[in-house]
C-alpha cells in the first residue's frame, strides 16, 4: 500500500522527494510496521488522520510528521485504543514492533 | 502468570489454572494472554453494550496447526470452551469475543503464512491469519497476476471473512464460493482435509472443491464444528481493464425500478461483479465519512433524520436520490458492449443517469476500483459523533423490485419508530439474492441509542422471520435470535445442526453459541445474550 501511494505521490511531485534524516534500525522496523498496518488509518487523507484534524489541527493529523509524541502514548493507544480506534492485541503488533513503533513516531519528539 | 477474574462456566480454579499450564507447555507461556492489558485486547470493540457480557476468560495464540490440535485436545480433557479468531476484526459482528462469557480466544493471528499463489491456476493457499492486506502485497510480490476480492475493512482474514460468508466487489465476490479445499482440526483434536486433500501427497487439492464423497467444507462455514488451519482460495487474473459505474435514480420510490432493472443484467453476467444500491441516508453519509464529517453537520434533532434533509443534502451535492455502484471486469472492448447493454436498459427509465470511469492495465489503481484493500469504511462508525459502533441486521431477498421496496419499507418503519437513522445497502449476492443490509449506527457511551437499537434488531428479526425471511449473519449478542428466524418444522435444522455438534464436540468445547448453534450440557444459555 505505502509503496504504491509512495509512487502516486513521487510522480506528482516530480520526483521530488521530502529530506528523512537516516533512521536508526529500530525505526526502520518501526517504519515497516506503521506501512503494513498503521497506514491504513494514519496515511495522508483516510479516517484515522481525518478525526485528528477534526479533534486537533491539520499540524497534528499526520502521526509520521507529529513533533510532540511520547513513546508512552503510543504504545498504551495501540494496547488500549482511543476513540473508535480498537486496541490491537500482542499477536498483531508485538510488543518489539510496538516498541518500534513508537521509537519511529517519535523521532522528530526528542 | 496473571490472574484472570473471568472463568468459563462451570469449571473450577484449578482445572482452569491446570489447563492454563498445558496451553503455555504448547504454545510457550507469552502466548497464553490472561494479564488484564491483554484480556481487554479481547473485549469486542464496537460492543453494543457493556463488552464485559462478551469477554474472555484468557487467550491462547499457537503458530501451527499442530500446536491448535494440542489446544483443543488439552482443552476436551479440562473442559475449556475455545472461541477460534483469524485476525479477530469480525467487528460490528462481536469483533475476537465470544459468544460466551468466559471462553478462551483461541487466537490463530500468528498463524499467517501465504503457503502458496499459484498463478497459473488462480488459486492461493492461506493460514487463518493471513489478511486481505497480506494476501494482496504477496499477491503484488509475486508478479501482481491475481487480484483478491476484498470486503469493505481489509484487516480481516481471507479465511475468516469466506467462512462468515463475507462479500466483495469482484466477480469473485461471493468469499464462500471461492473457497476450494480446507484442513481442520475437529474438536476431537484430529487433523482431516477435504476434497481432494483427503488423496495423500496430491498436488491437486485446490483445483476441484467435491473430491470423493460428500462436499465437508460448506459445514465448516458459519458454524462450530472445527479449526480451519489452512484453506484455498480461488483468485480472479488480473483483467485487462475496469469500469466504474454509478445509476442514479431521481424519485424516493425508485427503488423497485432500480432493482427490476439491474436483476437482468446482473443475471446474463453484463454486471458480472457485486452491486450495491445505497439508500438516500446512506449516499450522504458515505461522502461524509470521507471527509470526517458526522451527523451534527447535518442535523442536531432527535429521532430518525427526516427524509426531507436527507433528500435536500443530496440536491445540494448534485446527486440522485437512489443511486448503484458496481464494477465490470472485461477487456476494453467487452467493456463497451456491457455499458452499451446497461445504458440501453436504463434509457426508459425517467431521470436516470449512468456516470462511468475507466482503467485500463497498466494504469495505477484508483479507490473506485476496490482492488486494494483498505480501511475506508470504517469512518462511518462516528456517525453520532463517536466513539461509535454499529449493528447489522440483513435478511435475504429475491431482486423482485415491489419485494424489495416492501421488506425495505418495513424496516425503515421500524427505524423511525426506534429514532435511529437508517443506513441500507442492498447488495446483491450472487444474481438471484440481495441483502438488505440495515445498520444501526450508535456511540459506545449512548445506553439508551444502544438499548433501542438491540430491541430494534428483536423486533425485526421477529418480523422479519414471520414475513419469511432470514438474517444471513448477525452479532454475537444476537446469534439466537438470528438463529430462530430459521424456525420451518419447530427448527428443525437447529436440531440437525446441534445433534451434528454432539457427535463432533462431545464435551462442548468448541464455540458454544456461535450461530445459535449450542452443545449438549450448555443449551441452557439458549437466548440469554
Amino acid at each position: 500500500m505505502r509503496a504504491l501511494l509512495a509512487l502516486a505521490l513521487l510522480s506528482a511531485a516530480g520526483g521530488a522527494q521530502a529530506a528523512e534524516p537516516v533512521l536508526s534500525a529500530q525505526e526502520q522496523q518501526g517504519k515497516r510496521v506503521f506501512d503494513h498496518i498503521c497506514v491504513y488509518c494514519h496515511g495522508p487523507g483516510v479516517w484515522g488522520t481525518n478525526r485528528l484534524a477534526r479533534r486537533y489541527d491539520k499540524d497534528h493529523a499526520l502521526l509520521e510528521s507529529r513533533t510532540d509524541l511520547s513513546a508512552q502514548a503510543v504504545r498504551t493507544i495501540v494496547r488500549v485504543g482511543l476513540g473508535s480506534m480498537p486496541p490491537m492485541r500482542r499477536t498483531e503488533v508485538s510488543d518489539a514492533d510496538l516498541d518500534a513503533v513508537a521509537a519511529y513516531l517519535t523521532r522528530k519528539s526528542r | 502468570m496473571a490472574q484472570s477474574p473471568v472463568r468459563p462456566p462451570g469449571v473450577s480454579e484449578d482445572s482452569f489454572q491446570a489447563a492454563l499450564k498445558a496451553f503455555a507447555a504448547i504454545v510457550g507461556p507469552e502466548w497464553v494472554l490472561v494479564s488484564e492489558e491483554d484480556r481487554h485486547t479481547y473485549l469486542d470493540a464496537f460492543a453494543p453494550g457493556n463488552p464485559d457480557e462478551h469477554a474472555a476468560s484468557a487467550a491462547v495464540a499457537p503458530k501451527s496447526a499442530e500446536e491448535v490440535q494440542a489446544i483443543v485436545k488439552a482443552a476436551n480433557r479440562y473442559r475449556i470452551p475455545l472461541w477460534p479468531v483469524s485476525t479477530g476484526r469480525n467487528l460490528a459482528y462481536g469483533g475476537s469475543a465470544p459468544v460466551l462469557r468466559g471462553s478462551v480466544v483461541l487466537d490463530l493471528k500468528r498463524m499467517n503464512r501465504v503457503l502458496e499463489i499459484d498463478e497459473e491456476l488462480g488459486y492461493a493457499l492461506v493460514e487463518p491469519g493471513v489478511s486481505f492486506f497480506d494476501l494482496f502485497e504477496a499477491l503484488q510480490a509475486a508478479g501482481g497476476k491475481l487480484w483478491i476480492s476484498t470486503p469493505a475493512p481489509g484487516w480481516g482474514s481471507v479465511i475468516g471473512n469466506a467462512l462468515e460468508h463475507g462479500l466483495g466487489y469482484t466477480p469473485y465476490g461471493v468469499h464462500a464460493d471461492t473457497i476450494c479445499g480446507m484442513e481442520i482440526v475437529l474438536p476431537s483434536g484430529e487433523l482431516v482435509r477435504t476434497g481432494m486433500g483427503a488423496v495423500q501427497g496430491t498436488r491437486e487439492w485446490q483445483i476441484f472443491k467435491y473430491g470423493y464423497g460428500p462436499v465437508w467444507d460448506g459445514l465448516f462455514t458459519q458454524s462450530n464444528f472445527g479449526v480451519v488451519t489452512k484453506m484455498g482460495v480461488w483468485l480472479m487474473p488480473q483483467p485487462e481493464a475496469v469500469a466504474y459505474v454509478l445509476v442514479s435514480l431521481p424519485n424516493v420510490d425508485d427503488l423497485p425500478v432500480m432493482v427490476d432493472t439491474l436483476r437482468p443484467l446482473r443475471l446474463n453476467d453484463t454486471i458480472n461483479a457485486t452491486y450495491t444500491i445505497t439508500n438516500p441516508f446512506r449516499s450522504i453519509v458515505d461522502g461524509f465519512s470521507a471527509q470526517g464529517k458526522s451527523r451534527a453537520d447535518i442535523y442536531k434533532g432527535p429521532g430518525s433524520i427526516p427524509l426531507e434533509v436527507v433528500t435536500r443534502e443530496l440536491a445540494a451535492a448534485g446527486r440522485g436520490i437512489w443511486n448503484a455502484t458496481f464494477n465490470l471486469f472485461d477487456r476494453d472492448k467487452g467493456l463497451d458492449l456491457r455499458l452499451a447493454a446497461i445504458q440501453e436498459a436504463f434509457a426508459p427509465v425517467p431521470g436516470a443517469k449512468i456516470q462511468t470511469r475507466r482503467w485500463q492495465r497498466g494504469q495505477p489503481f484508483e479507490q473506485w476500483m476496490r482492488v486494494q484493500p483498505g480501511l475506508f469504511a470504517l469512518g462511518i462508525v462516528d456517525w453520532y459523533g463517536g466513539p461509535g459502533g454499529h449493528m447489522n441486521f440483513a435478511p435475504v431477498v429475491a431482486p423482485i423490485g415491489r419485494r424489495v421496496a416492501d421488506l425495505y419499507d418495513s424496516i425503515y418503519k421500524r427505524f423511525v419508530e426506534y429514532g435511529i437513522d437508517y443506513y441500507c445497502g442492498l447488495l446483491n449476492v450472487g444474481p438471484r439474492a440481495l441483502l438488505v443490509n440495515a445498520v444501526m449506527f450508535f456511540n459506545r457511551d449512548d445506553a439508551d441509542l444502544i438499548r433501542r437499537g438491540r430491541e430494534l434488531y428483536r423486533v425485526l428479526a421477529q418480523e422479519g422471520a414471520a414475513a419469511g425471511y432470514g438474517d444471513y449473519r448477525a452479532h454475537i449478542s444476537f446469534m439466537d435470535a438470528a438463529a430462530d428466524m430459521y424456525n420451518y418444522n419447530g427448527h428443525a435444522l437447529r436440531a440437525l445442526n446441534e445433534r451434528v455438534k454432539d457427535a463432533l464436540d462431545p464435551h462442548g468445547i468448541l464455540a458454544p453459541g456461535k450461530q445459535g448453534i449450542w452443545p449438549q450440557g450448555s443449551r441452557g444459555n439458549r437466548g440469554r445474550t
